[in-house]
């Protein structure tokens, strides 16, 4: 036991005094919430700020109805063309609309990549309609839309924060190992330290100890910072979040000594982490839904762990439902990674390093 | 002169050689390419979209459920394989033949709140009759409404009922027809066009080629610099250089000709690789967009210099540069615009040059409209090479004993 203290002081003094590891853990989630919580999050989904400018004589009064009449979209009306693609450029407007009298022209921007898909449909959302009231005729068939999933998932933001501390504990977990001890192992820390009564499972629990206590506080630190910035509220159930903490964080140090052992040179592992880490980030549904991406890809997301973090976070945080069977079994799959790697990696500890 | 070609020659030889050069200068930039043009290649059309829907027919049983069936097969027919390579729109969730339509729809509400199935479509009792009540004029302003379920926030369930509303808008127009009330000969015709481009639609590869090519300069400038330059300094190898005829000016030419050389290797392999696999269209070496791509070389090369002057060592570089590089990225627009930013952060993107340089490579090659004045896309880069060369004069320590 003093043994074991003793490691996870030294390792918790090296882990404050490592600037880079330190900003990693603390600073890179909040980085990301706020950038992207500006850039993306600001933009509710289902609102739109249309554009539109009507040519000189023409009726420009079926679009104006038509518009008004879609729910959360707001139109202005720009005189003349020019301002129209202006406004469209410094983004006031999220699309553009032309009436000429005889042909409707939709101005988009083509930096909007995530919200493109939505856009399209809006267009020919519009276009539809436009020429049903042209003919004097109203909708027979009518959608009547009804949100079913949990109060608490009221945008955006509320899906996409638990997702982002997950991203931030799989950077750590991974990183832990195949930062952290790969390189300790690259610089003959661990020959070192090998050769002294400690015991390599005793070093690991230290460095996992020290990673528990500092992932939580900081997914505590990015979900209280999205709570003020955003005033984005959460259901947080205690006993689930810090129980999945918990266990993606081990989970993801023993996915990150999965990584440490396939790939033998210590700097490579980083590297294939750093690979790793980027195509889980993109391809776990955490800022663009899976659903546009290509079927190989949407296949690919369903075995990443990442995507079962961020599923399992939301619901710890109130945002989605889940049976409490899955979110066990989540846990219990996360933490099993853990049980099985990190014993090996106790072995890759002790290993003498290839010369 | 020959001493300088051969140091920027073994420097570039050098840096090749580094696995881990090599990763972040040439795979990394290969590696984004590859993956959001795999993402993002086909999002603005359906091409790649595939959507988990449940579809509940409550009406089937009706005397005249033709309305209701006609529903039921218009999602059946997006549910099936498309030709031309083409993939499926919708996996659709329908009830068998036993089982209870109502029982169902529980089963699939839960689903869809589970995040099982990004929506469900519910057909209500009495739809048909309804529909052609208000077809035949025996009620005023009938609609027949459909029910759709979907889980509001996430982004994929919000665009599956887009799309769940537009083909029901389509099935509108041809209910329409069926009855002779709307003529197809009437319809408005509509176009699309994208804004600050003189040729049509913009592909997201050529959108986003020019922004990976900008993002791997910038890994050389600002990790190039301290990572080779404080290194060599810290490990005494440049104090050898001082030792000879070789200058501090012939050193530093030397290494911005590596540099360029790398920026030149990065080009031509995102370039091949962006126009081969993705079919990219854009004039890289036209010369306007090659007078914006030195200019970013150069401006990154300058960044990494600041750093470099105001780091003791050079693993405090390399965390300077790290702190930097994320909002540099994010910040400018590389990869998505930046609006709505709050004063602060507006502060941050107007100083990033990273804004500057990408609106003016963009427009020079049409993939965009260039959101800043033409002048300030050269000016506000140009001043911060002045003011890097102007701080590493004063700060710059070329010897760790100075």
């Amino acid at each position: 036991m003093k043994q074991f203290a003793a490691l996870t002081r030294s390792e918790l003094t090296v882990f404050v005094r490592d600037r880079a590891t330190f900003l990693v853990t603390f600073l890179f989630p909040l980085v990301f919430i706020l950038i992207f919580g500006f850039i993306m999050g600001g933009e509710d989904v289902e609102r739109v700020a249309v554009g539109i400018h009507i040519a000189e004589g023409a009726d420009g009064e079926v679009l104006r109805e038509v518009l008004s009449q879609r729910t959360g979209l707001e139109h202005q009306t720009f005189a003349a063309y020019h301002d129209l693609e202006k406004a469209l450029q410094d983004r006031e407007v999220d699309l553009g609309i032309g009436w000429d009298g005889d042909e409707l022209s939709f101005l988009f921007d083509p930096a909007m990549v995530q919200r493109q898909g939505a856009l399209s449909q809006l267009a020919a959302g519009v276009a539809s309609d436009v020429n049903l009231r042209r003919q004097g005729l109203e909708e027979v068939l009518v959608a009547e839309r009804e949100h079913v999933g949990r109060a608490a998932a009221a945008n955006w933001f509320n899906m996409t924060v638990p997702a982002i501390i997950a991203f931030s504990i799989l950077s750590a977990g991974v990183f832990a190992v195949s930062g952290h001890i790969a390189a300790m192992k690259e610089r003959k820390i661990l020959d070192r330290l090998i050769v002294t009564p400690m015991r390599p499972l005793l070093f690991l629990l230290a460095v996992m100890t020290v990673r528990l206590i500092v992932v939580y506080i900081s997914t505590l630190i990015t979900l209280f910072t999205a709570m003020g910035v955003f005033n984005v509220t959460f259901e947080v159930d205690w006993f689930r979040y810090t129980l999945l903490v918990a266990a993606s964080t081990v989970g993801m140090m023993g996915f990150g000594a999965l990584i440490t052992l396939v790939v033998r040179r210590p700097s490579s592992a980083g590297n294939v982490a750093n690979v790793l880490v980027i195509v889980m980030m993109f391809l776990s549904g955490i800022f663009f839904p899976v659903e546009i991406m290509p079927p190989f890809l949407q296949a690919l997301s369903r075995v990443l762990p990442l995507t079962y973090m961020a599923a399992g976070l939301r619901h710890a945080t109130g945002v989605i439902d889940m049976t409490g069977l899955r979110f066990f079994a989540i846990t219990a799959a996360l933490a099993a990674l853990a049980l099985v790697l990190i014993p090996a990696l106790a072995r890759y500890v002790v290993r003498p390093e290839r010369r | 002169m020959t001493a300088v070609l051969r140091l920027s020659y073994l420097s570039l030889r050098t840096w090749l050689r580094e696995r881990i050069t090599l990763f972040w200068s040439l795979f990394f930039p290969v590696f984004v390419l590859v993956l959001l043009s795999a993402i993002f290649g086909g999002a603005d059309e359906e091409r790649y979209m595939r959507f988990h829907i449940g579809l509940v027919n409550l009406d089937r049983e009706a005397e005249h459920a033709d309305f209701s069936n006609m529903v039921e097969q218009a999602f059946a027919h997006l549910a099936e394989p498309k030709a031309e390579g083409r993939e499926q729109l919708f996996v659709l969730n329908t009830p068998g033949e036993e089982e209870d339509p109502e029982a169902f729809l529980d089963r699939t509400r839960e689903a869809l709140r589970q995040g099982h199935l990004a929506a469900v479509v519910v057909i209500p009792a009495g739809f048909s009759e309804t529909v052609g009540a208000a077809l035949h004029g025996t009620a005023a302003f009938l609609q027949a409404e459909v029910k759709l379920l979907y889980n509001h926030g996430d982004s994929g369930s919000e665009l599956a009922a887009s799309i769940v509303e537009q083909v029901l808008a389509d099935l509108n127009r041809q209910v329409l027809v069926q009855a002779n009330l709307y003529e197809r000969d009437q319809e408005v015709p509509a176009s699309s066009s994208w804004v600050g481009t003189a040729d049509g639609a913009v592909r997201y590869v050529d959108f986003l080629l020019p922004g990976v090519v900008l993002m791997a300069f910038l890994t050389n400038g600002l990790f190039g610099v301290p990572g080779s330059i404080l290194y060599a300094r810290d490990e005494r190898i440049l104090r050898r250089y001082w030792v000879t005829p070789f200058t501090v000016r012939k050193y530093l030419v030397a290494y911005s000709m590596a540099t360029l050389a790398m920026c030149a290797l990065q080009l031509a392999l995102l370039w091949a690789l962006g126009s081969g696999a993705f079919g990219a269209r854009v004039p890289l070496a036209a010369p306007l967009p090659g007078l914006y791509l030195l200019l970013s070389a150069v401006t990154f090369l300058a960044l990494g210099f600041i750093i470099a002057s105001l780091s003791k060592t050079a693993n405090a570089g390399m965390s300077i540069a790290n702190i930097l590089n994320m909002p540099m990225l994010f910040l400018s627009g590389i990869f998505f615009p930046v609006t709505g930013l709050p004063v602060a952060l507006q502060v941050i993107v107007y100083a990033n040059p990273v804004t500057y340089l990408v609106d003016g490579l963009r427009v020079s090659l049409d993939v965009g409209a260039g959101k800043l004045p033409p002048w300030s896309t050269v000016v506000v880069p140009l001043l911060w090479i002045a003011v890097a060369v102007a701080v590493a004069a004063r700060k710059l320590q070329w010897d760790v004993d100075q």
